[in-house]
């Protein structure tokens, strides 16, 4: 038995089977995903085996790069296995000011042993964005640098625009007065005053939606912001562990929050919604193995190079 | 200081044509005299490589691995003193020429990317950036080298002179690929919560891990000589499917380089 499961030709035919499963995969699959399926985890054990068996048949004699690597690899696959089965995964959508232990999979809704409470949620940009504005004809477009009150004349197409007001998140207040809904830059949008001969309009210009307000113009505007590129997320959080002390911590993107065996990531944001933020609730108890199985693997690799 | 980095980096790639010409010319003519300069190209080529590559970490505040263009170049860094380690160990010009016709190459594919830099995105700002996207292109670097040096075997129609060196080159390249997998796998553990994701790179780098692991078993089996320099070519071309197919036709986490 050890000696089929040790054979390079099924090691070889697992390859095969392996890259077709693959390349069907990422460039004909149009479906669900082949990896969740039983005949892909029976390759995988598969794979496990007849690489165990390989290592196994040459206990006695060989290498320890030989037995580091095939042992890294059967690790790896197993802790693959064990991360399938045991892993815990839920998301925890927050909004600033409000507190919750509940997370959601699907359907399902699972308990913390800790509350969190979204205290801030910050973003952080590169630089301050600036706005533009671009004309656009047959000829191709051409942009304008703007701030609150630019004057721009435009002899060619006998028109002039003044911009009256920057806006970096537009919104309406009850009262239907123009106001930013957040200090970021979602919902960027510039008032304009266009004057052709002696007709003068006033109008919005939105760089999320471009074609709005459009209609009726002698030429095309529009809109948009330059250097608006997103540094950071971050959300300032307090931790309320059920029967212990409450303390304060930041989630951003690579600076994941490790608390009561859970590991809380920085997921996502709500351009719609400043105050919004979604974690990411992960809990992985086959990590280990699979970190064990990439420590196996890499120092036998670096045994190998060395011979 | 960007008409710096280009003249670096042009001169490099001029450097790099010349050691080229020097290697044809010494195969050609049958002459081993422009063969001796061709280590000293290759390394001037290597010296311009890096002063560009270093004006642009220092122009960009970050290390210069971010998008297709950039990592190209940082591959190219790696192929010289991979080559140089290779040449000592094996010194005949089979160790050196292929060095001499991969670089000229990359520069050139390196010269039709988009060169825009923009600023990282979130996800991308972490020191594992760094070591993941260094050893996958070290590893690629090896790779190119193998399958180039395969691929003069194969043309010239007979067993590869020293099929140790294109061995050494496959197994370097492949311990390599396994740091840059381990290390991504890692990051996006940081990054997500999820150590592996199925994302087409992941998945093709996976296939080509299997297909460097296949070949150095096969040739355990016996497949040695031309039937082993095939096999590195085939292998090469995951490689660069992996590298440029991927980005380019298949969308994902990576398809920003």
């Amino acid at each position: 038995m050890l000696k089929i499961f040790a054979s390079l030709h099924l090691f070889f035919a697992l390859c095969l089977a392996l890259g077709s499963v693959f390349i069907y995969q990422t460039i004909f699959n149009a479906g669900p995903p082949v990896y969740g399926s039983p005949w892909f985890a029976a390759l995988g054990a598969l794979l496990a085996a007849n690489v165990a068996a390989c290592a196994g048949r040459r206990l006695r004699t060989a290498s320890a790069s030989f037995l580091f690597i095939h042992a890294g690899i059967v690790l790896v696959i197993l802790g693959a296995f064990a991360s399938r089965a045991l892993r815990f995964e839920a998301e925890l959508p927050l909004r600033t000011g409000t507190e919750s232990d509940r997370v959601y999979s699907g359907n399902a809704v699972y308990q913390l042993p800790f509350s969190v409470k979204l205290v801030d949620f910050r973003l952080e940009y590169y630089g301050e964005p600036s706005g533009k504005l671009t004309i656009r004809d047959e000829a191709g477009g051409t942009d304008f640098p703007v701030k609150e009150g630019t004057e721009l004349k435009l002899p060619a197409k006998g028109a002039e625009i003044k911009v009256l007001r920057l806006a970096r998140d537009f919104g309406l207040t009850g009262k239907n007065e123009v106001a930013d809904k957040s200090p970021y830059w979602h919902n960027p949008a510039a008032q304009v005053e266009i004057t052709t001969g002696k007709k003068k309009e006033k109008l919005w210009l939105f760089a999320n939606f471009p074609g709005m307000h459009r209609e009726g113009l002698p030429f095309h505007i529009s809109y948009g912001l330059e250097n608006a590129d997103i540094k950071n997320f971050t959300s300032a959080v307090l931790v309320r562990p059920s029967g212990g002390a409450a303390f304060s911590a930041e989630i951003s993107v690579n600076k994941p929050l490790r608390t009561g065996g859970y590991t809380l990531y920085q997921s996502s944001y709500d351009p719609a919604e400043a105050g919004y933020s979604l974690l990411t609730v992960a809990r992985d108890r086959g990590l280990w193995a699979v970190y064990a199985g990439f420590a196996a693997l890499l120092t036998g690799l670096f045994l190998w190079l060395k011979r | 200081m960007a008409e710096t980095i280009n003249f670096f980096i042009n001169a490099a790639f001029a450097l790099a044509l010349a050691s080229l010409a020097a290697s044809a010319a010494a195969y050609l003519l049958k002459r081993k005299a422009p063969q001796k300069a061709v280590p000293f190209l290759l390394a001037a080529c290597w010296l311009a490589l890096s002063a560009g590559l270093g004006l642009l970490w220092a122009k960009l505040g970050r290390p210069p691995l971010s998008n297709q263009y950039e990592s190209l170049l940082t591959m190219l860094w790696f192929l010289f003193p991979l080559s140089a380690y290779f040449y000592r160990k094996f010194p005949v010009p089979e160790a050196l020429w292929p060095a001499a016709f991969a670089s000229p190459v990359i520069f050139g594919v390196a010269g039709l990317l988009d060169r825009t830099a923009r600023p990282l995105m979130p996800a991308l700002r972490s020191n594992w950036l760094i070591l993941h996207v260094l050893s996958a292109m070290a590893a690629y670097a090896a790779f190119a080298l193998a399958a180039v040096a395969a691929a003069a075997a194969l043309a010239k129609k007979r067993a590869p002179e020293d099929e140790e060196l294109l061995l050494r080159l496959a197994k370097t390249g492949f311990a390599l690929l396994t740091l840059g997998i381990v290390t991504g796998a890692v990051w996006a553990n940081t990054a997500w919560g999820a150590w592996w994701s199925w994302d087409p790179k992941e998945t093709w780098s996976l296939l080509t891990w299997l297909a460097y692991a296949a070949a150095l078993h096969l040739r355990k089996k016996g497949w040695r000589g031309n039937k082993f320099a095939a096999l590195l070519v085939v292998c090469f071309a995951l490689v660069l499917f992996t590298y440029f197919g991927v980005n380019f036709l298949l969308s994902g986490m990576h398809s920003y380089g």
